[in-house]
């Protein structure tokens, strides 16, 4: 593989963050428990995605992913999905809100043009069609 | 869609730097699975999160991997490499 012939997609940021809300989008395979989990049977990947509350208790997140250990996820969803972190940091002032949607998804496939032209497109537009988000922090796992 | 602004957080930057992400930051030495730092240790996680989040308001040459190390993450892995064909 190489490096992307395509041109970098950058959207630049003339805001404040103190006044900016934050959305978290992962590729680490986080969900709620009461949500479908990601099928992991399926060797080509999960093209899924799941959206999660701005008011979610983070105890009632976990992760669904087989291609990395994510046993310390497990103990605190903040190191892949750090919701908990984001509400300290507006608190503090750093930031000024939470997104009102966030999305986990499961970043491992094989089929790259589908995840790429169509499951990257729709969690776009659902961040865009109503989280109220002016900007992304994006994580792996 | 007029586009939205992200931060990419990326413990593989020499594989995540093939989708040329227009702000990401790796902190140095994490393990995949840690890209925030270790369960529990909070502080840790917050700089890690101010640290992405400031690159929003920095002069950053979109496509570029900002590394930064955080002492207080302990022992240090070697991120996965591409493989060359």
């Amino acid at each position: 593989m190489t490096i992307s012939r395509k041109c970098v997609p950058f959207t630049p940021f003339d805001r404040e963050l103190s006044k900016s809300a934050i959305a978290i989008v992962t590729a680490g395979g986080v969900h709620l428990k009461d949500q479908e989990p990601f099928n992991i049977a399926d060797e080509l990947g999960d093209l899924g995605f799941r959206e999660i509350p701005p008011d979610v208790d983070s105890s009632q997140l976990m992760v669904t992913h087989h291609h990395y250990d994510h046993t310390d996820a497990d103990q605190d969803i903040n190191v892949v999905f750090p919701i908990d972190v984001l509400r300290d940091l507006e608190k503090e002032g750093v930031i000024g809100g939470i997104a009102r949607k966030h999305i986990g998804y499961m970043g491992y496939t094989m089929q790259l043009k589908a995840m790429y032209e169509g499951t990257a497109r729709e969690i776009a537009n659902e961040i865009d069609k109503g989280s109220r988000a002016d900007a992304v922090v994006l994580t792996g796992g | 869609m007029k586009g939205i602004p992200t931060v990419l957080v990326t413990v593989s930057p020499e594989v995540s730097a093939q989708m040329r992400p227009p702000r990401a930051l790796y902190p140095k030495g994490f393990k995949i699975g840690n890209s925030l730092g270790r369960p529990g240790l909070r502080d840790l996680q917050k700089h890690v999160l101010r640290d992405a989040l400031a690159l929003f308001n920095q002069n950053t040459r979109p496509g570029n991997t900002v590394t930064i190390e955080y002492p207080e993450y302990g022992e240090q892995y070697e991120p996965p490499r591409v493989r060359k064909l």
